[in-house]
């Protein structure tokens, strides 16, 4: 064959045609030009890669999470037998129930990230409330495959975690009682309690988290990214680039970085079940997962102490919180989005940071004393 | 050509406007119309048809006939058009080429009356509140359904008073109690009380003087616990937020109960002497018989609430 011939025919290959053929009825040439040709204002940055790396995260523990259900059993006498049985005997079973395991975990700090990236650089504000709404929805969501999925194994820590956080909400006013009883499906944790957090673990969260990131893209497209806090507009201008390829190599990236993360944890730190779940805790010490310590240390405090004061640390407390930050776009309707022009956020944040960090080294110093 | 907007309109004598608006046939793609106006936005303006239109120049529309007959042309009427936009026409773009501005297709007849539009919506609304409504209630019966159940207040065999070596000590007796949840074959749980035999000072501490009576759900006593008899079980659940509290030593308060959760501490007779705790512990109903056979009720009662609300 001689190699040294330009190719004349301009004849298009069967699969172009193929591809042209689709493209005429589905116009994908269009979408995918419509998904990567996103003006990202001021260029591509490392700090906004969170988005990304949590849809990632979400898309692998779907994945893990079919797996795992090719042989979990979701009842009270098989749950612990078929959990251990995909540690102990499944080729790789350690991998991918370690891989979900922290998978789980990496969310969560990722959300966190995320949400303080949206805070620090101001992006919940006007036009974006909405997105920061929904955002905070999704956090709920996360939250909640923590807790659902937590009870599966249904071992010692599975069986105390999720009796405890019940009780918590019970102390909500009017409705607690009902919640509880609704959700352990009784008066106590029991197969009624695994069945409902098994469906709603992988059928009502994960319907309600993609209708809502869904909705999430949607409104953060409609508004476009908000940008750096700080420039000029001809600054911006002059350093805006499309969503690909730079930033979407930066996604890829902490991507990768992720995977590694969660790789290394499955393999380095394999989840571990203790005893069959039982209601009599016999030598273990129940905790909550490390994401939780600061509440529970929070718990903890003579003045949360008595029905008022548990009230008041494990219900008023986050709930007013959450109430806060929701009505954040609606309070702060400065248009100022610098951070360092912002002392109350700046502080605020600082605070609420600093005080989960040291509530959770107490809680793990606390757990030495009882040793 | 397709016409432009913003195309200067003439006439054979004069010239009587500019494209404002054109009209497209949906089917076909074409363009159908042009709507000509003059002048304010609020000013008459006509809708010519294609027929109408002599030549079309790069920005320059020749009609047929004089502005007199121009003038007889209907006026263009906004309200039976929607914009290409409020409507899914396919490859629009491909065929048309006017941007920016409104594209319009007509509004069809049977859709002009804006009262029966208002009453189809409303009516799709009430009749999907109807499909909801009688499933409500089932639905939410059918997820209830394990919520409520009755107590069952069987007397538990849980060991022998021989284990208490030491007056005022907390000791722990383990004990199986069998369930049956719903279709579940039969299971065997570990549960776990904590019994002291006390002494008479902690026994007044914790009877105050009276008997203690144990009713059931609809008010019928049960038993009474004899203010004189020594022995107290307590239930294993911690009064805080249900977890399982331990008898230890105490740096300083010496021998308590302790909750490792969230370190309530409750002295022998169950009263809290520190943490979060909003109650005393809870004693059950015991039986000791002569050969110190000792049986409870197994009862569990909600966390966290100052007074006693029984849960099982």
């Amino acid at each position: 064959m001689d190699t040294t011939t330009q190719p004349t025919n301009t004849q298009p290959s069967a699969i172009e045609k193929v591809f042209a053929f689709v493209d005429e009825r589905v116009g994908l040439k269009t979408l995918q030009a419509k998904m990567l040709n996103e003006p990202v204002p001021g260029g591509s940055r490392w700090a906004y890669v969170f988005g990304s790396v949590l849809l990632f995260i979400f898309i692998m523990q779907a994945v893990t999470g079919i797996l795992l259900m090719f042989y979990y059993v979701p009842t009270a006498d098989h749950a612990y037998a078929s959990t251990q049985y995909i540690i102990h005997s499944v080729d790789y079973g350690w991998f991918l129930l370690g891989y979900h395991f922290w998978g789980s975990t990496a969310m969560v700090v990722c959300v966190f990230a995320h949400m303080s990236q949206v805070f620090l650089w101001g992006a919940y504000k006007k036009p974006r409330e909405l997105i920061w709404l929904v955002g905070l929805a999704l956090f709920g969501i996360v939250m909640g495959f923590g807790f659902t999925g937590y009870l599966l194994p249904w071992d010692q820590r599975a069986y105390w975690a999720t009796t405890v956080g019940v009780e918590i909400m019970d102390k909500t006013p009017l409705l607690g009682d009902f919640m509880a009883r609704f959700l352990k499906g009784g008066a106590t944790p029991g197969q009624m309690t695994l069945s409902r957090f098994f469906v709603i673990h992988v059928m009502v969260l994960p319907a309600a988290l993609m209708g809502l990131a869904g909705l999430h893209v949607f409104l953060f497209r409609k508004a476009g990214p908000a940008g750096p806090f700080r420039g000029t507009v001809e600054e911006i201008k002059a350093k805006t680039d499309y969503f690909f390829p730079r930033q979407i190599w930066k996604d890829i990236v902490g991507m990768v970085l992720v995977f590694l993360c969660i790789c290394s944890l499955a393999f380095w730190e394999p989840v571990v079940l203790l005893e069959e779940a039982t209601p009599d805790p016999g030598d273990y010490h129940p905790e909550p997962e490390w994401y939780f310590l600061f509440l529970f240390q929070l718990l903890r405090l003579k003045i949360f102490a008595g029905e008022f004061g548990q009230f008041l640390g494990a219900i008023a407390l986050p709930g007013a919180f959450m109430a806060l930050l929701a009505a954040l776009p609606f309070i702060d309707r400065s248009p100022e989005r610098n951070i360092f022009k912002r002392p109350i956020a700046l502080i605020g944040w600082i605070v609420v940071m600093a005080s989960i960090l040291i509530f959770t080294v107490a809680a793990i110093i606390n757990r030495e004393f009882l040793e | 050509m397709q016409p432009k907007l913003k195309s200067k309109v003439r006439c054979s004598d004069s010239e009587v406007g500019e494209v404002r608006r054109v009209i497209m046939d949906p089917l076909s793609h074409e363009i159908s119309h042009i709507v000509v106006g003059a002048g304010a936005a609020d000013s008459v303006e006509r809708q010519v048809p294609m027929g109408q239109v002599q030549g079309v120049a790069e920005e320059v529309v020749t009609l047929r006939g004089t502005s007199a007959e121009y003038a007889t042309l209907p006026a263009f009427k906004r309200d039976e058009y929607v914009t290409t936009h409020e409507v899914e026409i396919a490859h629009l773009e491909d065929r048309i080429h006017v941007t920016p501005g409104e594209v319009l297709v007509p509004f069809p007849e049977l859709e002009r009356s804006v009262k029966r539009r208002t009453f189809f919506a409303n009516f799709t609304h009430a009749i999907g509140f109807l499909i909801g409504l009688p499933l409500a209630f089932p639905v939410l019966r059918y997820l209830m359904k394990p919520m409520y159940s009755p107590f069952d207040n069987q007397w538990l065999k849980i060991g022998n008073s021989g284990k208490i070596k030491q007056d005022d000590v907390g000791v722990q007796f383990k004990y199986k109690r069998k369930i049956k949840e719903a279709y579940m074959p039969e299971q065997e749980i570990d549960k776990n009380v904590w019994v002291l035999k006390a002494t008479p000072k902690v026994l007044e501490s914790i009877y105050q003087g009276k008997d203690m009576e144990f009713r059931d759900a609809t008010g019928k006593a049960l038993w009474t616990n004899k203010k004189d008899v020594p022995y107290i079980a307590f239930s294993g659940k911690c009064p805080h937020l249900g977890c399982g509290f331990k008898w230890r030593t105490h740096k300083t308060l010496g021998q308590v109960f302790l909750c490792p959760c969230h370190l309530s501490i409750y002295d022998a007779a169950g009263k809290v002497l520190d943490g979060p705790a909003p109650r005393a512990l809870d004693p059950l109903p015991i039986k000791v018989t002569a050969a110190g056979e000792i049986t409870i009720i197994d009862m569990e009662f909600k966390a966290g609430t100052k007074a006693q609300v029984r849960i099982v």
